[in-house]
């Protein structure tokens, strides 16, 4: 009887002793794959998984925290991955971490590594996703240094060519180097404004002359009849007057609206009012416009008075307000 | 015209051989559930089984860690993983080594000495003696061992694998100065439940087929104490031979089952 | 099946028939053990002794012929109750057939494990055990394993354990084979006084003539599976057959 009992105490300490290591080793095991303790679900979306597998694990800083659960494929190309992550690390985890699929050594399993970002952001919570970031492959690396290179070599030249524009411009050309269109619009309004108030220079020149080999005192048969080559200048010289006029008036719109903006002191604009050639060179011309227009007004009230010009001059008048109506319309618009 | 009846008559006790074993086990099934239950006796199988076959399932399951894990060693350095030694050296235990040397091993010694047991009982006629007496010796012999060999034999191989494992993490530890705490980190993290379930569940068939063939083989004995001697040599013979289609039926199940996933 | 019991032998066989193959052991046997009677059967080796014995409790199955046993026909009963009419017949095998792996004492207990609360006995296992022991005269050999005994003992421990029921019937399978003369005889004697003190029945299978001679109140020869001849000892010397001469002279 006593070796009946032995028996039995060496019997019970073996089955014990091979049942615990039996669940110590699940135990383990499933430690291992947390199955065991709190843990809270999150997904993040890959168009490539470069082979992961359910129970990869999860790294975040390099730590495991977690195990792939799941690998779902979405629509054509989207793989959303789920995982457990421990629930005490979750709290470390912030929103804005990043996913990344790689690998445990050069040989090893798959993994998912996710990367903490800068900035501050809220913890994660079960359910959430976060970002994902396909980290390239070799064969990607080398192609995309390739292209690198290239645009390397482009991105080189340009930046010469920008900086000797830049030490070749003037002041403000340099000044405005981010803001061409600016600079250029405002240069084309200067020439035009030169251009257009030399015009009406030489118009008013001609017409002074035209105007001051008329006899107001003869009779008007004797003008006519002595000068048919005069009445032909004239002619010419209002037409010349037109267009100039039209220019002008298209000259001193934009040159309004560029003065209000430089009064506004708007960007690159402000920093033109610090230049003082040009705006001596604007102060002049507009000066110029000024005096011209003015002496413009004086002839043109002459040239009304006199009846020979008169029914010319209201046929042009009439012709003159529609083009206005037609000007302020396209303006309008 | 020798030749093909002697074929034949083989062919013959073959599946007379395989139709008393299936009957054998199905006379097992039917008695087992039935009472009265044998504890006591099964208690003392169990002790047999298990205690007394611990010493020689440990020493081997040593030697067996440890040669598993000097001889891969070479191979592994070559490709400079050696730091996957414990994954590998673990998977094949535990999925296949550990549980097919194991049940070999204890097809040896337990299938053989229930054999002969079993054997010398009937050709003594203790058999029949109990019989007379009054005991059912179907119940009383070949369910108390067919139950024990089944509980003990994963009880067993749990206990030789990691047994094993530690052998193949000393030298690991004495050869590649891996720390033990390292060795079984990296243990368990290669080991899935796919792993560990198939090979438990195996392991009870295992068992179930040492008794099964052990106590047919003994049960049936005659011709006197040569008979004895036949029946324990066959009990390990078809115990091996069974053994390996059991594992060949385990391993294309858990392929089935567990690793398509 | 009832008859009257009083009268009626507590063991029968009619007309038992068994062969192995092309082998026929036995051609129609018949026999009769009557209340409180110790009849032998003898026979040369492989006459079907053995066979007629084991088919009477069951461990073989006749080809044909009756068996009854106290008036049951053992063939029409379930395994339950074969079970129960066995606890009344003791049976003493050829080799002792005791369990290798028990002591003395758990195979003297062995056949009380099941069979205890169906027979109404109201002893301890030890009291059983230390009185039958003490009626083989081996009460010191409790505790001991069969392989530390001798031939002799192991067969007196094999008569008590065949006791420890307190069966009305003992069948004795060659009781005395491999046993020196002077342990034979002690054997012998032993029978003999479990016969006077429990008033049983004994059916005893041998070829030996001492024994036959010692013990017998009635002797069937079986010869050729069949009973060539039955009577007591006395008669059977005295008979002029050749084949009973020359069983009884060697």
């Amino acid at each position: 009887m006593q070796k009946t009992v032995a028996q039995k105490v060496r019997l019970g300490i073996f089955v014990i002793l091979g049942t615990t290591l039996l669940v110590s080793a699940l135990y383990f095991i499933g430690n291992r794959q947390n199955l065991f303790g709190k843990n809270i679900e999150l997904h993040s979306e890959f168009t490539n998984v470069n082979g992961l597998q359910l129970g990869n694990n999860v790294r975040y800083s390099g730590i495991n925290v977690g195990t792939v659960k799941a690998i779902n494929m979405i629509g054509q190309s989207r793989i959303v991955v789920s995982m457990f992550i421990e629930e005490k690390i979750a709290k470390r985890i912030n929103k804005n971490a990043v996913a990344t699929i790689g690998s445990d050594g050069l040989v090893g399993s798959m993994l998912i590594n996710i990367l903490p970002q800068e900035g501050t952001s809220p913890p994660i919570v079960s359910g959430d996703t976060i970002q994902s970031y396909t980290k390239i492959g070799a064969n990607d690396i080398l192609s995309t240094l390739s292209v690198t290179n290239e645009n390397a070599a482009i991105l080189t030249s340009d930046l010469l060519k920008i900086t000797t524009k830049i030490i070749e411009g003037e002041g403000t050309i340099s000044m405005l180097i981010n803001d061409t269109t600016m600079a250029e619009n405002l240069k084309l309004s200067v020439i035009e404004l030169r251009r257009a108030s030399s015009g009406a220079n030489e118009a008013i020149r001609q017409l002074n002359g035209i105007i001051a080999g008329i006899d107001f005192d003869e009779s008007v048969a004797g003008v006519l009849l002595n000068d048919s080559v005069s009445g032909e200048k004239v002619k010419k010289i209002i037409t010349d007057l037109e267009s100039s006029s039209g220019n002008i008036e298209m000259v001193s719109a934009q040159l309004d609206e560029y003065v209000s903006e430089m009064r506004a002191g708007e960007g690159a604009v402000n920093k033109l009012i610090n230049d003082e050639v040009f705006a001596q060179n604007l102060d002049t011309t507009l000066l110029n416009l000024k005096e011209a227009t003015n002496r413009l007004n004086t002839n043109m009230e002459a040239l009304k008075h006199n009846f020979l010009f008169r029914g010319y001059f209201r046929k042009l008048e009439r012709q003159k307000k529609k083009a206005e109506r037609d000007s302020l319309k396209k303006l309008k618009k | 015209m020798k030749g093909p009846e002697n074929i034949r008559s083989r062919a013959v006790s073959f599946f007379t051989e395989i139709g008393e074993i299936s009957y054998f086990a199905l006379r097992f099934f039917r008695e087992v559930f039935r009472p009265p239950f044998e504890f006591r006796e099964l208690i003392r199988q169990c002790y047999n089984i298990g205690n007394r076959s611990l010493l020689l399932v440990c020493v081997t399951g040593f030697i067996l860690g440890l040669v598993f894990t000097l001889q891969s060693r070479p191979t592994l350095m070559e490709f400079g993983a050696e730091s996957w030694m414990p994954s590998m050296v673990s998977i094949s235990i535990v999925r296949e080594i550990g549980p097919v040397i194991i049940a070999l091993i204890c097809a040896g010694r337990i299938g053989s000495g229930i054999g002969a047991e079993l054997g010398s009982m009937r050709v003594t006629e203790q058999i029949d003696a109990m019989e007379v007496s009054g005991t059912n010796p179907f119940k009383y012999l070949v369910v108390t061992r067919i139950v024990a060999t089944t509980l003990m034999l994963p009880l067993l191989i749990v206990i030789g694998d990691t047994v094993a494992l530690l052998g193949s993490a000393m030298v690991e530890n004495l050869k590649g100065a891996v720390s033990y705490q390292l060795y079984f980190n990296e243990v368990f993290d290669a080991l899935k439940y796919s792993d560990i379930v198939p090979a438990t569940i195996k392991s009870f068939f295992f068992g179930f087929a040492i008794g099964l063939v052990g106590c047919y083989k003994g049960y049936y004995c005659s011709k006197g104490t040569v008979g004895v001697g036949e029946a324990s040599n066959a009990a390990v013979v078809y115990t091996s031979m069974l053994l390996f289609v059991i594992d060949f039926i385990a391993v294309f199940v858990t392929d089935i089952f567990f690793e398509v996933q | 099946m009832k008859e009257d019991r009083s009268i009626a032998p507590v063991l029968e066989l009619r007309a038992l028939k068994k062969s192995f193959g092309d082998n026929h052991v036995l051609k129609g046997f018949d026999l009769q053990l009557h209340e409180g009677e110790i009849l032998v059967v003898m026979g040369k080796s492989g006459s079907g002794k053995s066979v007629m014995i084991k088919c009477l409790v069951g461990l073989m199955q006749a080809d044909a012929g009756v068996i009854r046993i106290k008036g049951y026909n053992i063939t029409e009963l379930g395994q339950t109750e074969l079970d129960i009419l066995r606890t009344e017949i003791g049976f003493l095998f050829q080799g002792s057939a005791l369990y290798d792996s028990m002591t003395v004492r758990e195979n003297l207990e062995f056949p009380l494990r099941h069979h205890k609360e169906k027979l109404r006995i109201t002893e301890t296992n030890e009291q059983l055990v230390l009185e039958a022991l003490e009626n083989v005269g081996l009460a010191e050999a409790i505790d001991l394993m069969p392989a530390e005994l001798s031939g002799g003992m192991k067969r007196r421990v094999a008569l008590a354990r065949a006791l420890i029921l307190k069966p009305r019937i003992i069948l004795y399978d060659e009781p005395t084979t491999g046993l020196d003369p002077i342990t034979s005889k002690e054997i012998i004697h032993l029978m003999r006084n479990i016969q006077k003190k429990y008033k049983t029945s004994a059916l005893i299978i041998t070829h030996d003539v001492d024994c036959a001679r010692v013990i017998a109140d009635r002797i069937i020869l079986l010869v050729d599976g069949v009973n060539y001849i039955e009577g007591t000892y006395q008669e059977l010397i005295r008979s002029d057959d050749p084949k009973v001469q020359a069983f009884f002279k060697t």
